[in-house]
């Protein structure tokens, strides 16, 4: 059912009032007409690294076999625009225009010392994965093993600048709902958003269920027939009656409780308060573009756990919720949140720092390797995604796995921004005035832990963002040589793009230029 | 064959590793609580966790499809699930909540049979106030678990409006109001969360729980969910303010079934197996067997609890006596012996071999801080920030044998040592045994890597077997300790903390003074005066 919003339809239950259609009438299209068009941003999380360990970027291991071939690390090709696309970017193919690749960057992290107090400005605690969580997504140094943003993230930023403009302030959604490692859970692994100063207080919780991020951003929509906007109207009614009722009893619960128990309870009544106010506000602005989209139904089932190890251990069942059906869900909700202006702020991790998601249900489905005669060499990479990386199945190691699920995670990456730019808007479409960042959870180089291994996956050298849209005037389509600089120079000018007028992120200044 | 089963790469400069007892991560930070932990300990407002609001909807409103597991954002385990002190609410959890909260009214009032459990009454008319009332009177104590005043149930009445509305397109009647009213207690803080107040004691800064407040105490740690009709009436009645009146109440929750299930899930969490990677049907005869043991040992028996851990027999069908090579009982399922097999208790047990695993194998290393963190209570540091554990030792890579591979982690050159020879020595001590709990002669494959078998636990004994280990862990007194510990983490919500190392001394003197009998323990926390009391954080 694909309800289209009806500008026309009655709206009643503002401050519980039947309000009248010439209201509407008059009130809407003023509102729309003063509205430029939003810009938005959005950043995509990969929880793998870009590489194998201990293998170079020409070097692979398939069916056993060892092959020395280019082309499979993500920015192995050359600089500029027209570069050859690599197998990880084959997702984006037609899209070469679209975003751009801004690779060669880097964490600093001390040399010398591991100390927690050694660590330098906007860099990483000498520990992966933990350590390099907060520079990169925060541009703030991390202290410690935990992980944990010891700052603002990039796109809490923008949903700090656009608060009060939109519904919602911003859309933070997981694809990944459980850890899968036997006897143990997430610890910190989920978050990639956090609010105003970082830390574990600032942390946002994804909204890790499809149908419940469904049904929160198009709940707000009035259908178009006649009684079915009636219908909508008691329910919406109701529920603002539920919430009212639960909210006053605010102060009364509150009374003679002590201050800690306070405090934790005066967070669920505001955020008990703002689901009251997002439901009370007007449906958002229609246009021909902006509709409900197809519910997408009950979430798929939650996979089981396994032992955290190599291929065979992770077996069909466990590990994996489909998350590729997840993470398309999530992308489509994302896509008509930022054509509806319901948000202009997004984060969507697809996976979890150090992902022990199984990857047998995606190798199985990647197909034939692209631009190649050999078929189906994915279909033999096994175990999860964690171990993938770090070499847990004997037969496929290296460049080429790796690349076949990061370009996984660049499918629904490509999946968006194809969503955006087939919308169209103002006199384009809406890719033109949103920005769409992907970045992977670690590079491919010096390992952070002992400071001298090369080639591995625990390095925050040899990192790669990828940048989508035209907000801002930014004119993707080449591949970038970030010059060893930090990453988050490449989250500041992705946010300057969507209307940041700052020039930093944490503790990193300044921009890389694409 | 995988190799990677061990941390370490290149051995450097570590600290000293103590294994001191972990009383880090209480409540609060700050000083000393304001009262002497002896007397009575802090408490936090706690949200039921995913497994405890599931149960609660399926007692209070016959609720069978565990809604919060699907709904909400899994629960952190560390190791319990229900950690206050990292809780916190977010938009995700108020936006589930809500969901979550409708889709079971909704459930609620559509069945005919629910809906009458809800509903005592008839209504005569759409806006029937006198039934509304009646429906709320038997419902909202249940809800909010505490008794309600004729305030509270009048500010569910404006919900009759939805009710009465004369409006075409939709089909509301009564029971739409007393869809709204669950929906809208759904969705009560006083109901997902458990809200302590207490009122002042004897000492400054205690506070004496109503009996409400014992109830909820009592019942969520006993069976994780909502009391029962009976539970209330003691509740109502002030027996639970007796110490007579708290045992005899918690003696009978112990006869509910819905205690075993507790006490099974407190297990499985606490020791590390509550989902181990094995084929559904092995999982599900290990975990008969475990929870056979425990019933027998907590429930059944009357006797030490020590016996968890020494039992010389098991639990098992024939498919699992199979499994393992141990006898077929008698009659299909039953106890056979453990004699001569080296096993003894809950370590013999395929559910506890198979917990910490990795790569498929067992991983000593693993198993060690498996019995140094859960079965002594001790703190294992992590590795220094510059080994990588997640990549394997290069110099070892040669070696065939699992035994050979670790000679990096022993050699006293390296700094290794210093932390894997308070670990890897105990699991060296169960390499006989399995990642799915079978016996074996050699590592996995590998016929000429014979497993010795023999395990240490540095500064305390020798042992060769998962029995000779369970003994050592009896005689000096590291499991009692231990499970006194890690109940007072789960029964608080939180870990102990500094100040209340004492307590925790004093009540392992209890479960020892009573001969280990864990159900008279059991009782006797739940009878005494500080089980009745709370202290508010500091703040």
């Amino acid at each position: 059912m694909a309800l289209k919003i009806n500008r026309r339809a009655v709206l009643r239950g503002i401050a519980g009032a039947t309000v009248a259609l010439p209201w509407l009438e008059c009130m809407v299209p003023t509102r729309a007409a003063a509205q430029t068009i939003p810009r938005r941003y959005a950043i995509l999380f990969a929880g793998q690294a870009l590489g194998g360990d201990n293998y170079a970027k020409n070097s692979s291991r398939v069916d056993g076999q060892n092959i020395t071939e280019g082309g499979h690390y993500i920015a192995d090709t050359s600089y500029g625009r027209g570069y050859a696309l690599t197998t990880p970017l084959m997702p984006l193919q037609g899209m070469e225009n679209d975003f751009s690749m801004i690779s060669n960057l880097a964490i600093p992290f001390n040399q010398s010392s591991t100390d927690g107090s050694a660590v330098p400005s906007a860099g990483a605690y000498r520990d992966f994965h933990g350590g390099g969580s907060s520079p990169l997504l925060s541009g703030t140094r991390s202290t410690s093993p935990s992980y944990v943003c010891n700052g603002i993230t990039s796109d809490q930023v923008i949903a700090d600048l656009n608060d009060g403009q939109t519904t919602h302030k911003s859309l933070v959604v997981r694809a990944q709902p459980s850890f899968y490692v036997s006897g143990y859970s997430f610890a910190g692994r989920q978050y990639i958003s956090y609010g105003a100063g970082g830390g574990s207080g600032a942390r946002i919780e994804a909204q890790a269920s499809p149908e419940v991020a469904y049904r929160s951003l198009f709940q707000g929509f009035v259908p178009d027939d006649d009684d079915a906007a009636a219908r909508f109207d008691f329910e919406l009614r109701s529920r603002r009656s539920v919430l009212d009722l639960v909210l006053e009893k605010r102060a009364k619960l509150m009374s003679n409780i002590g201050r800690a128990d306070e405090q934790r309870l005066e967070r669920h009544f505001d955020e008990i308060r703002d689901l009251e106010t997002r439901i009370s506000a007007l449906p958002p602005i229609t246009s021909g573009v902006c509709f409900v989209p197809p519910d997408p139904g009950a979430d798929p089932p939650i996979g089981g756990d396994h032992d955290g190890g190599g291929s065979g251990s992770v077996t069909p069942g466990s590990g994996y919720s489909d998350e590729h059906a997840r993470s398309r869900i999530f992308a489509d909700l994302i896509h008509m949140a930022f054509v509806c202006d319901l948000t202009r702020s997004a984060s969507l991790q697809i996976t979890a720092f150090q992902s022990h998601m199984n990857v047998r249900p995606i190798a199985d489905g990647l197909g034939t390797l692209p631009g190649t005669t050999r078929p189906a060499r994915w279909a033999s990479v096994g175990g999860d995604l964690h171990e993938v990386g770090h070499n847990g199945d004997p037969n496929n190691r290296g460049q080429i796995p790796s690349a076949g699920l990061l370009g996984w995670h660049i499918s629904h990456y490509a999946y968006l921004i194809d969503k955006l730019r087939n919308t169209p808007e103002g006199g384009g479409n809406a890719l033109d005035n949103s920005v769409v960042v992907f970045t992977a959870e670690a590079g491919h180089g010096l390992q952070l832990n002992d400071g001298s291994s090369q080639n591995q996956t625990h390095s925050v050298e040899n990192m790669v963002m990828l940048v989508a849209g035209r907000a801002g005037g930014l004119n993707p389509g080449a591949h970038v040589d970030g010059g060893r600089q930090h990453p988050a120079r490449v989250l500041v000018r992705a946010m300057q793009a969507a209307g940041y007028t700052g020039n930093s992120l944490g503790e990193v200044n300044g921009t890389v230029d694409f | 064959m995988l190799w990677r089963y061990f941390a370490l790469s290149a051995c450097v400069c570590l600290a000293a590793c103590t294994g001191k007892i972990s009383q880090s991560g209480g409540g609060n930070p700050g000083g000393p609580p304001a009262v002497d932990p002896i007397l009575a300990v802090e408490s936090g407002v706690r949200r039921l966790s995913q497994a405890e609001l599931d149960n609660t909807l399926s007692d209070l409103l016959g609720e069978d499809t565990a809604p919060a597991s699907r709904l909400l954002n899994e629960d952190e385990f560390r190791p319990f699930d229900n950690d206050y002190t990292i809780q916190q609410a977010s938009d995700a959890l108020i936006t589930s909540l809500e969901a979550l909260a409708e889709e079971v009214a909704e459930r609620a009032v559509g069945d005919a049979a629910r809906r009458s459990a809800l509903v005592p009454c008839t209504p005569t008319s759409p806006g029937d106030a006198g039934c509304f009332r009646e429906f709320l009177n038997g419902f909202l104590p249940r809800a909010l678990r505490r008794a309600v005043t004729a305030e509270d149930v009048e500010s569910y009445m404006p919900l009759l409006d939805f009710a009465t509305e004369d409006n075409a397109v939709v089909n509301n009647d009564f029971y739409t109001a007393v869809k709204l009213a669950v929906s809208a207690t759904l969705q009560d803080p006083e109901f997902l969360y458990r809200v302590e107040r207490g009122s002042p004691g004897s000492t400054p800064g205690l506070l004496e729980l109503d009996g409400y407040e014992i109830a909820s105490r009592m019942s969520y740690l006993l069976w994780a969910t909502m009391p029962d009709d009976a539970l209330f009436a003691a509740a109502a009645s002030g027996t639970l303010n007796t110490a007579e009146g708290r045992r005899a109440e918690a003696a009978r929750l112990l006869e509910d079934p819905r205690a075993r299930t507790q006490l099974h899930r407190f297990h499985a969490m606490w020791l590390g197996y509550r989902s181990i990677p094995h084929t559904a049907e092995l999982v599900d005869a290990f975990n008969r067997e475990t929870s056979a043991l425990i019933d027998r040992v907590i429930l059944e028996e009357p006797g030490s609890y020590l016996r968890l851990f020494t039992m010389g027999e098991t639990f098992v069908d024939d498919a699992l006596a199979d499994h393992y090579g141990l006898p077929r009982p008698t009659d299909g399922e039953g106890w056979v012996s453990y004699e001569g097999t080296g096993r003894a208790g809950i370590l013999g047990h395929g559910s506890l071999l198979a917990a910490f695993s990795k790569f498929e194998d067992t991983s000593p290393t693993q198993r060690g801080i498996l019995v140094r963190t859960r079965f002594m209570c001790e703190e294992v540091p992590r590795p220094p920030p510059d080994i990588d554990t997640d990549q394997p030792p290069q110099g070892a890579m040669d070696a065939v044998c699992k035994y050979d591979r670790y000679a990096e982690h022993r050699d006293q050159s390296s700094s290794c040592a210093g932390c894997h020879s308070l670990v890897d020595p105990i699991g060296f001590g169960l390499e006989n045994f399995d990642v799915a709990g079978r016996y074996r002669e050699h590592d996995d494959g590998l016929p000429e890597c014979i497993i010795e078998g023999t395990g240490e636990i540095v500064g305390v004994g020798d042992f060769s077997s998962p029995a000779e280990l369970s003994q050592l862990l009896v005689d000096n007194q590291y499991v009692d300790a231990c499970a006194v510990q890690q109940f007072l983490t789960y029964a608080w919500g939180r870990p102990p903390s500094v100040y209340e190392e004492e307590l925790l001394a004093e009540m392992t003197g209890s479960l020892r003074d009573g001969a280990h009998d864990f159900k008279a323990f059991m009782l006797g926390f739940l009878g005494s005066d500080r089980f009745a009391r709370r202290v508010e954080e500091r703040f």
